[in-house]
């Protein structure tokens, strides 16, 4: 007990820290996401070469990446939502697209031939269709994040990275799983979240039916 | 209603329709049917501009269609698809009121309308209104298919092989459905179809088109007694080929309600009895009930004269079959035969009924399908 009595406020301020990180990244991602998997959606010819060309940052490692903008940008947080929000996007993005690529051409059809307009069709057919998918993207999004934000510390802008950086500098186990523990939490946590409003959201229609 | 004018599709080299022309009357039922790849369904689709022909023009209404944004003229036709096409993320009354919902029409109204629609086809509203598509079997789902395509009442409906995916007993259900919905709600319909059978029950006209021409367009009466073409023939002769493995005889098909009259009958009657059941042939019968032949309107018009009996013409020697025969042989035999019905006689040789072409069509896919 004596750990929190010292660490208590900043592990506090840490996870706090931690959850900015990543509800802007994630927020920022999905937006981006969205918009570029509905864009690329209308246009699956260029689609099928431009996301394999997208998939290629999400292999460059994340430690790399933040080092990279860190010379660009400085130590700012502006650095670690831009790598953050880059990482969200793909999952989001690859799930939208495919989602709303799955959506059964017979029901575009007859959304077209009720005298829908494509926007129509898109936000009253298609986009729920798909929301299964998308909500299976943000959760993996998500948690991803909340694990790369830990890099946050790696430039000194705190978060729950940092009780884990001291951890590992200083030998300290202790530290260590005071900065791993909570974000373990943290990453369940915000996905069972997830999967609630998912529950709220997506079509009772779209549940399997008993 | 909807007119043609040379229109022509072409995907590439491929010409899919070759300059086809052709009208539809208010009001009237028509069947697209053909061979797979006759150009049916690009036909069907080029109607609502799912489909953008580049050649010739399509009058809907007496306007060019390709002048009126397609939004809205689609907002304006009825469109029922093979696939159902219910989107699952909506419940039954929402599916119903898609098209309504886009004309501005209030809520209650399109509760109304979904009520009624139901209605028609013996739905419950309270118990089906807020299900969704998945909870419906593939017959119930066909059918809110159908009132989606009615909901916003507009005079045409479009439908594409709407009743291909369903099994052969709910499709007959929905055959007769669709034929008193249209009876009652006097709509224009254009179904593609290529199941013969189906044709001939539904169709006020048929156009029966093959690779992008139109081969013929009539009734289906006209169609089974004079089929333009020998390829007409085999397709319609193809389509209701399965009656053989059943041992079916002529006696299953034979309509009883013929209309006859004993030689010593005079003309003037005969005539009479002509108008008043509007048909233009008359079985005529030997003083001991036996078949004796026809008398058509066009043989007493011959004979110039009102006075006499009909025993007085020389009857025509229509084909006849007995009860007891095989359907399959009396089938045969019509198809070669001129004449428009077949006169079917018991063994003791006097008078059961007749058969005509569609008749006889329409009977066997009762009889294969099983009476609802």
């Amino acid at each position: 007990m004596n750990f929190f009595n010292i660490y208590g406020e900043r592990l506090i301020s840490a996870i706090q820290t931690h959850l900015f990180y990543v509800f802007t990244s994630v927020g920022i991602g999905l937006l981006v996401a969205l918009i570029l998997g509905i864009l690329l959606s209308r246009v699956p010819q260029y689609a099928k070469i431009i996301m394999p060309i997208l998939s290629i940052f999400q292999t460059i490692p994340g430690i790399v990446f933040i080092g990279l903008l860190f010379l660009i940008l400085g130590m700012v947080p502006i650095t670690v939502i831009t790598a953050l929000s880059i990482y969200a996007v793909f999952p989001i993005l690859k799930n939208t697209y495919t989602g709303l690529l799955d959506v059964d051409p017979a029901l575009i059809e007859a959304a077209k031939g009720s005298g829908m307009s494509p926007m129509e069709s898109l936000i009253e057919v298609e986009l729920p269709l798909a929301l299964t998918s998308i909500f299976a993207g943000l959760k993996m999004s998500t948690i991803y994040t909340v694990n790369w934000a830990v890099l946050a510390a790696m430039i000194g802008l705190g978060g729950l990275g940092e009780f884990i950086y001291i951890g590992i500098t200083s030998n300290d186990n202790q530290m260590i799983l005071a900065g791993a523990i909570p974000s373990a939490i943290m990453a369940i946590l915000l996905s069972l979240l997830i999967d609630f409003v998912s529950h709220l959201i997506i079509p009772k229609g779209l549940r399997r039916v008993g | 209603m909807i007119r043609f004018e040379n229109v022509r599709k072409q995907y590439g080299d491929n010409i899919v329709l070759k300059d086809i022309s052709f009208h539809i009357e208010p009001g009237e039922f028509v069947v697209l049917i053909g061979p797979s790849g006759c150009g049916k369904t690009t036909t069907l689709k080029s109607i609502n501009r799912l489909i953008v022909p580049e050649g010739g023009k399509i009058y809907v209404d007496g306007k060019d269609i390709s002048k009126i944004d397609p939004v809205q003229l689609r907002r304006g036709i009825g469109y029922v698809i093979q696939q159902i096409g219910l989107f699952p993320n909506m419940t039954i009354e929402q599916n119903i009121g898609v098209v309504p919902k886009r004309l501005d029409y209030s809520k209650e109204e399109i509760t109304k309308i979904t009520k009624d629609l139901m209605k028609m086809v013996g739905m419950d509203y309270d118990q089906y209104a807020n299900k969704y598509p998945s909870q419906l079997s593939g017959g119930q789902q066909q059918r809110i298919g159908v009132l989606r395509a009615l909901a916003a009442s507009p005079p045409i409906v479009l439908m594409d092989e709407p009743f291909g995916a369903l099994d052969p007993m709910t499709r007959t259900v929905l055959q007769k459905e669709i034929l008193s919905l249209q009876k009652k709600l006097k709509k224009t319909i254009v179904f593609v179809t290529h199941d013969m059978d189906e044709a001939l029950d539904l169709a006020d006209k048929i156009i029966f088109m093959n690779e992008g021409n139109i081969a013929q367009i009539a009734s289906p009466e006209e169609m089974l007694n004079n089929p333009a073409s020998d390829m007409i023939r085999d397709f319609m002769r193809n389509t209701s080929i399965s009656a053989e493995r059943l041992d079916l005889t002529a006696g299953d098909f034979t309509k009883s309600d013929v209309v006859t009259a004993y030689k010593d009958k005079s003309i003037r009657a005969a005539t009479d009895i002509m108008a008043r059941n509007k048909i233009d042939s008359l079985v005529i019968k030997n003083d001991d009930g036996t078949y004796a032949g026809v008398v058509t309107i066009k043989a007493i018009r011959r004979h110039g004269k009102s006075t006499g009996t009909i025993g007085d013409l020389k009857p025509y020697e229509n084909i006849t079959a007995s009860i007891k025969e095989d359907a399959k042989k009396t089938f045969d035999k019509f198809y070669d035969s001129p004449d428009n019905f077949i006169v079917v006689l018991n063994e003791d040789n006097t008078v059961a009924g007749f058969i005509t072409k569609s008749s006889m069509a329409i009977a066997m896919a009762d009889t294969l399908w099983g009476d609802m």
